[in-house]
């Protein structure tokens, strides 16, 4: 190369520098597409690490060279399979996209409400839902057993769903007013919203029988134990479908944090975002639910620590919550399983240690603020 | 051309806008003035079509009722009189909702546009503060900057667009009045329209083509402000008795906006 040639070389360079994009003032998309990044890869190693841990000493390399191939003692690797593959695989990958689940729906519902303090759980969704599937379970014996069987492993996720959409419905209607909605209504009807359904819930577990009260126990706590591929299958779907439909409301959702007639301005059919959404949170909360039971404060931790880094444009808020939410619940069922081990905290509980208090502070540095 | 035929809106059971007829041409500044609670806010939703109404009502000959919305997003924008925002977005990120919301056209001039847009509205520089963090008036212009993105081009596919601006410059002191203003009059120059409720009479004065006075839901008059600016109407419409072009007494100072030169 002459020098000629290199001088016209680094002279197209710096101009190809000085004509890329410069980063607008104020312009966090790059960030925020860096952050979708990190968090891929953050997800990928949690659900490894998740599948590679537990109380027992079985080894997901040993199960991963059996299936490839290797001659291993048969026996070990028989018991080490079905812990990796049965055991540990459905409740790393349920664990994900439960926190997942959560914490877009978390982002959704205080997009639509325009309040960062909604939440599944806070508001009464999760009771709701888990209300739908309490009574499915003692009441489901008087539904005719063809229907039941035909719906199978779905009856109980179906049921969460009508639940939490039901729920979700009423509380709009009772908060939101004129366009606008108010915390304080939001979170009072969330409070009674979620008592009555603890109510019914109660009424429901004197009429229930022993082996029906078992099942309804392990609704209060939220767990990821026990979890199957059967209830995989009964819940991925669901979940993945909302986690597909609601990035394409992003739009939406930004136009909508200036007031549902400013959307209504900008071209975005209101009426529409909004049912979709609801049905969309319904659904990941439902199905979450009914295989996990309420986990609460995942949707409110998860949206509120990403708009401190990348903002809350929803079109990075919303991918981004369910990875991080994914890992963090990744995170929290690893507690879950070892601080106690060989026995296990149920999930919710950790959950709530560390959420409650974020959600008190949350409400601290925005206590009188306007709009609130 | 928007125009308005017999509109009637009803709030909470109550007739809020009776019978109002108005036009706003392209290449004017068409202005709604009257006392608080006279309609001119109700009459402004309803003709953006965000309020129930009867009557008629066209933008470009089209029926607003059977347009979609990111049809009437294209071709006219809104400037609401309050505007609360929920999220920490930054000013950039306010402005370019204006562009990426419904169907869009200035994909690869997405940042170009919005600092423009700022620059127009004297908010250069402000790009990546909060929008929380901004004063009254800061705000204001933000949310003018954003409106103006939505319809950049005064004139789409050989139609006129419209500003409909709810008290563009309530906010602001008196030099980004006038540059709200002047802004607004260079977009009618580019074959655009504007309707804007205004509550300075005097701007009104200098800067409408049109003007609409509305009392009590109703239009009371509507004509060139030289025309319908009369002592009679002021006080009919707004009812303190004041006269058209008179100066106060000694020692008491006035200031114009008509003035001003910068
Ligand atoms: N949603 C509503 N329900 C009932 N009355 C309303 C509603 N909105 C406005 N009004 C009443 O309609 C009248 C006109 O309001 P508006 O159009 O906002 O007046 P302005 O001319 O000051 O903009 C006022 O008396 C107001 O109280
Ligand atoms: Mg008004």
């Amino acid at each position: 190369m002459s020098l000629n040639d290199a001088l016209r070389n680094s002279a197209h360079g710096s101009r190809l520098m000085r004509t890329a994009r410069p980063r607008a003032e104020g312009d966090r998309s790059a960030v925020a597409r860096l952050t979708l990044v990190v968090l891929v890869g953050l997800s990928l190693i949690a659900l490894a690490l998740s599948i590679a841990t537990g109380a027992s000493d079985a080894s997901a390399l040993r199960v991963i060279g059996a299936l490839l191939g290797g001659t291993e003692d048969t026996v070990l690797s028989m018991r080490d399979r079905i812990i990796v593959l049965d055991i540990r695989m459905p409740r790393a990958l349920l664990g994900f996209l439960i926190g997942a689940a959560l914490a877009m729906s978390g982002a959704v519902m205080q997009g639509l409400f325009r309040n960062p303090l909604a939440d599944p759980g806070l508001v009464g969704i999760s009771s709701g839902s888990a209300l739908g599937a309490v009574l499915m379970i003692v009441l489901g014996a008087s539904v005719p057993a063809g229907l039941m069987a035909s719906l199978g492993a779905f009856t109980l996720p179906a049921a969460a769903f009508v639940g939490g959409l039901l729920t979700t419905l009423l509380l709009y209607r009772i908060a939101t007013r004129g366009g606008q909605t108010s915390v304080a209504t939001m979170l009072l009807a969330g409070i009674a919203i979620s008592a009555l359904a603890g109510a019914v819930t109660g009424i429901l577990i004197y009429m229930a029988d022993d082996k029906q009260l078992r099942d309804i126990t392990f609704w209060g706590l939220g767990s990821l134990s026990g979890m199957t591929w059967t209830k995989v299958a009964a819940a991925a779907p669901i979940i993945l479908l909302a986690l597909v439909v609601v990035p394409f409301l992003s739009r939406g959702l930004n136009a909508i944090t200036l007031g549902e007639a400013a959307a209504f301005h900008m071209g975005v059919k209101v009426q529409r975002l909004k049912y979709t959404a609801i049905v969309a949170v319904a659904g990941a909360v439902g199905a979450s639910v009914a295989v996990s039971g309420g986990i609460g404060f995942v949707g409110i931790v998860v949206p509120h620590l990403l708009r401190l880094v990348i903002g809350p444009d929803h079109r990075y808020l919303l991918p981004a919550s369910a990875l991080l939410g994914g890992v963090l619940l990744l995170g929290a069922d690893m507690l879950a399983r070892t601080i106690v081990a060989p026995a296990e905290v149920p999930i919710g509980i950790i959950t709530a240690l560390a959420g409650a208090p974020f959600f008190l502070w949350v409400l601290l540095r925005h206590r009188g603020r306007n709009g609130w | 051309m928007i125009d308005a035929r017999n509109l009637t809106v009803s709030l909470s059971g109550k007739t809020i806008v009776h019978s109002v007829s108005l036009t706003a041409k392209a290449g004017e500044i068409t202005a709604i003035v009257g006392p608080n609670g006279s309609g001119k806010t109700t009459t402004m939703k309803a003709i953006a079509g965000e309020l129930p109404s009867k009557g008629e009502i066209t933008l470009n000959g089209h029926d607003i009722r059977a347009l979609e919305p990111w049809q009437l997003a294209v071709k006219r924008a809104v400037l609401p009189q309050a505007a609360a925002i929920a999220f920490p977005f930054t000013v950039r990120e306010i402005v370019r909702l204006g562009l990426t919301v419904g169907p869009n056209r200035h994909a690869e001039r997405i940042d170009a546009i919005t600092s423009e847009a700022l620059a127009a509205v004297d908010l250069g520089g402000f790009a990546g503060r909060f929008y929380q963090e901004l004063s009254g008036g800061e705000q204001q212009r933000v949310q003018v900057a954003r409106v103006l993105s939505q319809i950049w081009e005064p004139v789409l596919d050989g139609e006129p667009c419209f500003l409909m601006l709810d008290e563009p410059v309530s906010a602001l002191d008196i030099r980004h009045q006038l540059t709200i203003m002047q802004l607004a009059r260079r977009y009618c120059e580019g074959g655009g329209g504007v309707i804007a409720v205004m509550h300075d009479l005097n701007l009104t004065a200098m800067f409408a083509d049109h003007m609409v006075m509305m009392k009590n839901g109703s239009v009371a008059h509507a004509g060139r402000p030289a025309d319908v600016m009369t002592d009679d109407a002021m006080e009919a419409v707004f009812g303190c008795r004041m006269r058209i072009n008179g100066v106060p007494g000694p020692g008491v100072p006035f200031v114009l906006p008509h003035t001003a030169s910068y």
